[in-house]
C-alpha cells in the first residue's frame, strides 16, 4: 500500500477570513480535549483512567483526520483508516443519525483486539458533516492468557465492522456476546460507557461549533488549516538536505524463536519539499505477536515525519502528512497480514521510528535524539485478589525509560517511549491499595544513561512483590539491541528484567520475555527501562557536568573515570589537572561506551546518600 | 459580639491588602462611616511590606484603626514558579528516593523531541530514604527505624539546610510515621521548617502528594519569614486586631497557620475575586454566576454554582508538560494565556495566532512606547477606539496610536490582505474565542448551562471584552462590579474562615456503616470547629457541610457530591445514590442509577461566618446620566465605526441607564458596551448589562 499524496497548489484558497480560520482551530482542539476528558473520567480500568492508554478524534466526512487528541501518536494513522473502513463497509447510504459504528479488528485498526475503536456520524441539518471516534484500550478481550500468540483467533473476540447503535438504539445481541467472550464484563462494558460518553461529548461539541460559525465557514476553515500544516511541513522539509539516508537495527526475538533478531531497516529519500519513506526492508511478519497492520506502517513514518517536520503544529491533522510518501509492501512486521498474531503491537513500531532517526541523524544531526528505551516496559499480572476472592487482571506500568541526548542537550529521564505520549504510569499507593502487591522500590537507574557530549537520560527500575500468588507475563523487547549513541556517544542500558523466588534473584534471561510465571507470596518480579543514547563524545562532555551527575547519583565515579575522563575528588569536586592529563593520554583506547555496573540484581536495603 | 465595635474610638476598619505581580491593592472598609475606601501601589518585590504601607498612606488608612486585616499575596506562587525558595531535603520511604523525579512519567507533547519534564524542587542528593514501610490497609510492614534516621538527619545540618519535607507512603491512611519522623527532624534540626504529605493532603497518589509537600517546605521559610516581618510590622503600627491570609479556596486561615501550612496560599488572589463575585452576587440574588478575571498576561474563570464558588482538589503549576501538581482544595479557576499583552502574530501559512506569548508590561504593547514592536491586544483596542490615546489610567500614560497601527497594518493586515480595522478586530475575536474555553471549561464542561448564568467580569483589562466573550458562549447578563481594578482586594472584605478537610475512605455505599462515616465526619468537623474556635476572632455562626467523592464500583475517577447532614442521620442510602447520580449525569451527560456506588473520600468544610461588611451605595439618580456624566463622543469599531458615547464612571448614579453602543471609563479600567446591549447601574455602583439579543 503506497500512499502518496496530492500536490497542493492546484486548488483555490477558499474564500474563509483568516481569523474565524484560527477560531475554528482553536474549537477543534477544544473539542478532542473535552473528549479525552471525559473518556478519563468515566472510565472503569486504571489503563485508561490512570495510564490513559486511549485516542480521541474528529474526522471529515471523508475520514481525514482533522484533530486527534493528545494520546497515542502511534494511532494517527489508524484510527482515520478505521472510520473509512467503517463508510466503506456501510456506504454513506446507511450511516444515520443516532449510529454508532464499532469495530476491533486488528487488521482495520493496525493494533491489537484490545482496541475497541467506536465511531459516530455527526449530523447537521440533515446532511453528514462528519466523525467522531474513540479508541480505548480494553484490558481483556478473551483469548489465551498470558503465552505468546501465534494467531488472532487465540487473541480474543473479534468484532468486525457492525452497529452498536443505530439511530439511537442499542445493539443488546453485541453486547451480550462481547460480555459472555470477555473476562471482566462489567469492567469492559463500563469502559464502553466511557466510550460513548467521549464520541457523544465530541458530537455535542462539534455541532455546537458548526452552529456557531455556520457550517461552510467551518469547513472552509478546515481546508485552510490543513493547508497551513501542510506549508508548516514542507518549509521544515525544504530546509533538510536532499540525499539518501539509510539505518539499520534490530529486535530482540519474536518471543518464539528466542535469541533470532528480527531486522529493522529503513530508507528515507529526501527531494525539495517532500520526503519518502521507504519501510520495504523492515522484516517479514513473524510467528509471535509482535505484529502489526498496515496502518501501523504507515504511522510510523507519519509519526518521525511529524517529530522532524511539524512537532509543535496542533491540531494534529491531514495537511501535515501531504509531503510525505510511503513506501509500504504488505507482510511485514508492521504491515502484518491476516492471521498474524497481533498483541503485542505497539513495540516494534517504535523501534521502526527510531532507526528512522537514526538515519536522518546524518543529514540533520541538530534535529534528532539519540535511541531511546522504545519499550513500555508494562508487565501483566493476573491472580485471585484475597480481598475480595476474585480474578483480577493488571497491567503494571509503563515505567518510563531513557530518552537521547540531542545535540544541545542531555536526554530526559523516566519518561515513556514514543509510542505513548500522554501515558501515565500507574500510582504505587493506588496499585497496593487495589491489588495483591507490594512496590519495593521505583527508582532511577544509575549509569543506565549512554555517555556523551550531552549524556542520555536515565532508565528506571521497579521491583513488586507479590503479596499473594499471581502470573507474570512480561513481553519487553530492547535488551540486545540497546538504545545507541550519535556522534560517537555511547549506547544506553538496555530493557531488562528480574525474579526473586524463595528470595534468590535471577536477571541472566536470553530475552526480557517470561510468560505466565508464577510467582509466590513474597517472590518477586523486576522490570528495568533502558537509558536514552548518548550525543557526542563522552570524553568532551564538561567535567562540571560529570561531576554534578556523580553527587546526584545519575553517574557512577567508575564510569565517570572510564567513559568522561573525569576524576572525582573525594569531596565530589573536579581534578582539573588529573582530568586534563588523563584526557589527552592516547594509549588507553577511548571507550564511549557506559559501562552497566549493577546487573546482578538489586541490593533491597538501600542506604540513603 | 467581638466585631461590632463601632464607636469612634474603637478600631473600626477592616483592611483588605492583595499583593499581585504588578500591583497591590488595598480595600478597606469603614464600618462607622460605612464607606469603602481602595488603593493601589506598585508591589515593592525587594521589601514587599514596602508596598503594603504604601496602598494604606495612599488610601489614608492606617492599622490602628483596623480591628481585622486581611491579606493575599502572590509571594507563595512566585516563589515557588521562580524557584526563590529554601535549601530543602525530602525524607520519603526506601525505595523510593527518585518518586519525585520520575512522576507520571507522561510525554504529552508527544511529538516533540526536545520535550522536558518537570523538574523537582529538591535534588536527587538531597533525597534521603527512610526506612520504614506501611501497607495500603495502614497497617506497619516494616517499622521505623529511627536510628537510622536520626543519622540521617543529622547528615542535613551540616549542608545548611532549611527545609524539610516527608513523603511516607500509605501516610493518607496512617500518619504514625509520618509524624514521629517530624518529631524526630525537629529534634535534630531546631529551627528548620518540617512538613508532613499527611497536614496538607490524606488522599492516595504518591507523586502528587510529594510534590504538594516539597512545595510547602520549599516555600515554607521564605513565606513565613515573610508573614512573620508583616505581623511583626503590624505590631509597630498599632495594630491590635486579628490578621487572617486568604487561602487558595477563597476561605481565611490565621497567619500562624499560614506560616505552617503556606501552600494553602498559593492562589490567594484569584480565590479572593471568586469570594467578591459571590459576595456580589449574593446581594443582587443571584446563586449561579462566572467570575472573569482578565490582566495582562492571563485571564481566569471561576464558577459560582448554587451560591457556592466551586472548588477542585488539585491543580498543575507551571503548564501542562512540565507541571507540579498540588493536592489540596482550592477554588477551581482555569486559567488561559491571554491577556493584554498577548501578542498576534503570524505563523507558516499566515496562520494568524494570538498568544500565548505576551509583551507583559516591559516592553508591554507598540503603544505604551517602550520599545514594544509586535502588535498585541491593548493595541487592537486602541486602534478600535475601545482604548484612548490620552484617557488611559485616567490620562498618565499617554497611548502611541500610530505606533500600534502601523505595527498591526505590517505584521498583520498587510500580510493577510485585510485593513487595518477588520485585522484589529480579528486579533480581538480570537483572543475572545480563547478566554471563552477558560469560562467553558468551568461551566459547559462541567455540565453546567451557562444561558442561566450572570458574569461578573474584573481585572483591568476583563470589561473591554465582557460583552464580546458574553456574546461568544451565550451569556445574557454582564456584572461589572464597583472598582473591577481593586477586585481581589474588595473580595477578601467578604471572606469567612475555613477549614477543609479530606480522608480517604473506600467503602461501598451499600454496606457502609454509618457509625463509622459519622465517626470520621465528627473527626474533621471537631478539628475544624477548634481551629475556628481557636482563632482570634469570633465568627457569628459556624457551619459544617458535608460531601463525599463518590464514583460508581469499578471506576476510578470521582465526583465530589454534597450532600445535606440529615441524609447521614437517617442512614438514606438511596437518597445519597440519588444524589451521586444526578451529580454525575450533570457533569459527564449520563449516570447508572442501576450501578452500586461506592464512596472515595469523605470531605468536610468548617466554616466561621464572619460578619460581613454592609454594602456601600452610590447615589442616585435618574434612568439618564447627569449630563456631566458624558464626558465626550467618539467613533469606535463595531463591525464598523459608530459614534459612541464615553461616559465617567464616576460621575454615574444608580439607576442611571445607557444602551449600547457606549463606552464606560474609569481610572483603571473601560467597559465596552456593544449595539444592543442595555447597562443599568445598581444602587452598589455595579454596571449590570443585558447583552443584546443578537447573542445567542
Amino acid at each position: 500500500m503506497n500512499v502518496n499524496v496530492k500536490t497542493a497548489q492546484a486548488k483555490a484558497a477558499p474564500a474563509v477570513d483568516p481569523v474565524t480560520v484560527e477560531i475554528v482551530r482553536r474549537g477543534l482542539l477544544s473539542v478532542t480535549e473535552e473528549m479525552k476528558t471525559n473518556l478519563m473520567r468515566t472510565a472503569y480500568n486504571l489503563i485508561i483512567y490512570e495510564a490513559l492508554d486511549f485516542t480521541v478524534g474528529l474526522f471529515t466526512k471523508e475520514g481525514e483526520t482533522l484533530s486527534i487528541g493528545l494520546g497515542l501518536p502511534m494511532f494517527i494513522r489508524g484510527m482515520s483508516e478505521t472510520v473509512r473502513a467503517k463508510i466503506r463497509h456501510f456506504g454513506y447510504e446507511n450511516i444515520h443519525p443516532g449510529d454508532i459504528l464499532v469495530t476491533n479488528d486488528a487488521y482495520t485498526t493496525g493494533s491489537h483486539l484490545n482496541h475497541f475503536t467506536f465511531t459516530m456520524p455527526v449530523f447537521h441539518d440533515g446532511e453528514l458533516i462528519g466523525f467522531t471516534c474513540c479508541m480505548a484500550h480494553w484490558l481483556d478481550v478473551g483469548g489465551t492468557l498470558g503465552t505468546v500468540t501465534t494467531d488472532i483467533y487465540s487473541e480474543g473476540i473479534q468484532i468486525p465492522i457492525v452497529k452498536y447503535q443505530r439511530r439511537g438504539e442499542i445493539n443488546q445481541e453485541l453486547v451480550d456476546i462481547i460480555a459472555m467472550n470477555v473476562r471482566l464484563p462489567e469492567k469492559a462494558l463500563g469502559d464502553l460507557r466511557a466510550q460513548i460518553v467521549a464520541v457523544t461529548t465530541g458530537e455535542r461539541r462539534y455541532l455546537e461549533l458548526v452552529n456557531r460559525y455556520g457550517w461552510q465557514a467551518v469547513h472552509d476553515s478546515f481546508r485552510v488549516i490543513m493547508d497551513q500544516s501542510e506549508a508548516l511541513a514542507r518549509a521544515n522539509t525544504l530546509n533538510i538536505p536532499d540525499g539518501v539516508y539509510e539505518a539499520e537495527s534490530f529486535m530482540d526475538d519474536d518471543g518464539l524463536d528466542v535469541g533470532e533478531p528480527v531486522p529493522i531497516r529503513v530508507r528515507i529519500e529526501k527531494r525539495g519539499e517532500e520526503m519518502t519513506i521507504d519501510l520495504s526492508d523492515v522484516s517479514r511478519q513473524v510467528r509471535g505477536f509482535y505484529n502489526s497492520g498496515v496502518t501501523t506502517g504507515i504511522a510510523c513514518a507519519q509519526v518521525a515525519f511529524k517529530c522532524l517536520a511539524a512537532p509543535t503544529d496542533y491540531p494534529v491533522n491531514e495537511g501535515s502528512f501531504r509531503p510525505l510518501k510511503v513506501i509500504m509492501p504488505m507482510g511485514t512486521v508492521v504491515s502484518a497480514e491476516r492471521p498474524a498474531p497481533m498483541r503485542v503491537w505497539m513495540t516494534y513500531p517504535m523501534t521502526v521510528i527510531d532507526t528512522i532517526f537514526k538515519a536522518m541523524a546524518k543529514a540533520i544531526p541538530d534535529r534528532v535524539a539519540a535511541g531511546h528505551h522504545a519499550d513500555l516496559v508494562f508487565p501483566n499480572i493476573h491472580g485471585i485478589n484475597p480481598a475480595d476472592g476474585k480474578f483480577y487482571i493488571v497491567g503494571i506500568g509503563p515505567l518510563g525509560g531513557g530518552w537521547g541526548a540531542k545535540a544541545t542537550e542531555d536526554g530526559v529521564s523516566a519518561t515513556v517511549c514514543i509510542n505513548d505520549g500522554d501515558t501515565h504510569n500507574s500510582p504505587s499507593e493506588q496499585l497496593e491499595a487495589k491489588f495483591p502487591v507490594l512496590v519495593e522500590r521505583y527508582v532511577l537507574r544509575e549509569d543506565s544513561g549512554g555517555a556523551g557530549r550531552n549524556r542520555g537520560g536515565l532508565g528506571c527500575e521497579m521491583v513488586v512483590q507479590a503479596l499473594a500468588p499471581f502470573q507474570l507475563t512480561t513481553r519487553i523487547d530492547r535488551v540486545h539491541c540497546k538504545p545507541w549513541g550519535l556522534e560517537d556517544g555511547g549506547e544506553a542500558a538496555g530493557n531488562g528484567i528480574g525474579l526473586r523466588r524463595d528470595g534468590k534473584w535471577e536477571t541472566e534471561y536470553p530475552n526480557a520475555k517470561v510468560f505466565n510465571v508464577r510467582l509466590k507470596a513474597g517472590d518477586a518480579y523486576m522490570m528495568r527501562s533502558g537509558g536514552g543514547g548518548g550525543f557526542g563524545r563522552a570524553t568532551e562532555r564538561d567535567p562540571q557536568l560529570v561531576a554534578r551527575d556523580v553527587r546526584e547519583g545519575y553517574v557512577s565515579r567508575q564510569v565517570a573515570l572510564d567513559s568522561y575522563r573525569v576524576v572525582i575528588e573525594g569531596d565530589g569536586t573536579v581534578d582539573a589537572g588529573a582530568t586534563q592529563a588523563l584526557r589527552a593520554r592516547t594509549d588507553i583506547a577511548p571507550t564511549a561506551v557506559a559501562v552497566v555496573a549493577d546487573d546482578t540484581g538489586p541490593q533491597l536495603d538501600m542506604t540513603p546518600g | 459580639m467581638a466585631l461590632e465595635s463601632t464607636t469612634a474610638e474603637l478600631p473600626r476598619l477592616r483592611i483588605a491588602v492583595d499583593i499581585g505581580g504588578t500591583f497591590t491593592d488595598l480595600a478597606a472598609f469603614d464600618e462607622a462611616a460605612g464607606e469603602l475606601r481602595f488603593g493601589k501601589a506598585l508591589s515593592t518585590h525587594d521589601k514587599l511590606v514596602n508596598g503594603i504601607q504604601n496602598t494604606l498612606d495612599g488610601a489614608g488608612v492606617a492599622f490602628r484603626d483596623a480591628h481585622l486585616f486581611l491579606h493575599g499575596s502572590t509571594i507563595a506562587i512566585n516563589t515557588l514558579l521562580e524557584r526563590t525558595g529554601a535549601r530543602t531535603a525530602l525524607l520519603v520511604t526506601e525505595g523510593f528516593r527518585d518518586i519525585y523525579e520520575i512522576g507520571r512519567v507522561n510525554r504529552p507533547d508527544a511529538y516533540n523531541l526536545f520535550f522536558r519534564k518537570h523538574v523537582p524542587l529538591v535534588d536527587r542528593s538531597s533525597r534521603h530514604e527512610v526506612h520504614e514501610r506501611l501497607l495500603a490497609s495502614g497497617a506497619v510492614h516494616k517499622s521505623l527505624d529511627e536510628d537510622h534516621l536520626r543519622s540521617v538527619v543529622r547528615s542535613l545540618k551540616p549542608k545548611g539546610v532549611e527545609a524539610v519535607a516527608i513523603l511516607l507512603l500509605h501516610s493518607y491512611r496512617n500518619p504514625a510515621h509520618e509524624v514521629r519522623v517530624k518529631q524526630i527532624v525537629e529534634e535534630e534540626l531546631p529551627g528548620v521548617f518540617v512538613s508532613a504529605s499527611h497536614e496538607l493532603s490524606q488522599e492516595y497518589r504518591e507523586f502528587e502528594r510529594v510534590s504538594t509537600v516539597a512545595a510547602n517546605a520549599y516555600i515554607g521559610p521564605r513565606v513565613a519569614t515573610y508573614l512573620g516581618e508583616l505581623s511583626e510590622h503590624l505590631d509597630r503600627h498599632g495594630f491590635g486586631g486579628a490578621f487572617f491570609v486568604v487561602q487558595s479556596t477563597g476561605g481565611l486561615f490565621p497567619v500562624e497557620h499560614a506560616q505552617r501550612d503556606c501552600v494553602r496560599m498559593l492562589e490567594s488572589g484569584p480565590a479572593a475575586g471568586v469570594i467578591g463575585t459571590q459576595a456580589i452576587c449574593e446581594g443582587l440574588g443571584l446563586t449561579e454566576a462566572i467570575a472573569f478575571d482578565m490582566g495582562g498576561t492571563t485571564a481566569k474563570a471561576g464558577v459560582i454554582y448554587e451560591g457556592k464558588p466551586l472548588t477542585t482538589g488539585s491543580a498543575l503549576l507551571g503548564g501542562y508538560e512540565q507541571a507540579l501538581p498540588i493536592q489540596i482544595p482550592m477554588t477551581d479557576i482555569h486559567e488561559v494565556g491571554t491577556g493584554g499583552g498577548s501578542i498576534a502574530r503570524l505563523a507558516q501559512g499566515n496562520a494568524l495566532r494570538v498568544g500565548p506569548q505576551s509583551a507583559g508590561s516591559m516592553p508591554g504593547p507598540v503603544c505604551y512606547g517602550r520599545g514594544g514592536t509586535e502588535p498585541t491586544v491593548t493595541d487592537a483596542n486602541l486602534i478600535l477606539g475601545r482604548l484612548d490615546p490620552e484617557h488611559f489610567l485616567g490620562g498618565e500614560m499617554r497611548l502611541d496610536l500610530p505606533a500600534a497601527e502601523r505595527a498591526m497594518r505590517e505584521k498583520i493586515a498587510d500580510p493577510l490582505g485585510m485593513d487595518l480595522l477588520s485585522a484589529a478586530d480579528g486579533v480581538l475575536r480570537i483572543a475572545v474565542t480563547t478566554m471563552s474555553y477558560a469560562v467553558k471549561a468551568v461551566t459547559t464542561e462541567r455540565g453546567l448551562d451557562v444561558g442561566g448564568f450572570t458574569m461578573a467580569v474584573y481585572g483591568g483589562a476583563g470589561p473591554l471584552h465582557a460583552s464580546a466573550i458574553a456574546r461568544e458562549i451565550g451569556i445574557r447578563r454582564v456584572l461589572i462590579p464597583y472598582s473591577p481594578g481593586y477586585f481581589s482586594a474588595y473580595g477578601m472584605l467578604f471572606s469567612d474562615l475555613r477549614y477543609d478537610y479530606v480522608r480517604s475512605c473506600f467503602r461501598r455505599l451499600g454496606t457502609v456503616d454509618f457509625a463509622e462515616l459519622e465517626a470520621l465526619y465528627a473527626a474533621m468537623e471537631g478539628e475544624g470547629t477548634a481551629a475556628v474556635e481557636g482563632s482570634s476572632v469570633r465568627p457569628e455562626s459556624i457551619v459544617l457541610e458535608r460531601a463525599a467523592d463518590m464514583r460508581y464500583v469499578g471506576q476510578e475517577h470521582a465526583v465530589t457530591v454534597e450532600l445535606p447532614r440529615e441524609l447521614f442521620e437517617q442512614g438514606d442510602r438511596e437518597a445519597i445514590k440519588r444524589h451521586f447520580d444526578a451529580q454525575h449525569a450533570i457533569r459527564y451527560g449520563t449516570s447508572a442509577p442501576g450501578e452500586p456506588a461506592e464512596l472515595v473520600s469523605l470531605r468536610t468544610t468548617v466554616t466561621g461566618v464572619m460578619r460581613k461588611p454592609p454594602r456601600h451605595t452610590v447615589p442616585a439618580g435618574g434612568a439618564e446620566p447627569d449630563p456631566e456624566a458624558l464626558s465626550r463622543r467618539k467613533p469606535v469599531y463595531f463591525g464598523e465605526l459608530l459614534d459612541t458615547p464615553v461616559y465617567e464612571r464616576d460621575r454615574l448614579k444608580a439607576g442611571n441607564r445607557i444602551a449600547g453602543p457606549a463606552l464606560i471609563e474609569e481610572r483603571a479600567s473601560t467597559t465596552v458596551l456593544a449595539p444592543g446591549d442595555a447597562l443599568e447601574v445598581d444602587s452598589a455602583g455595579n454596571l449590570l448589562i443585558a447583552i443584546g439579543s443578537d447573542a445567542r
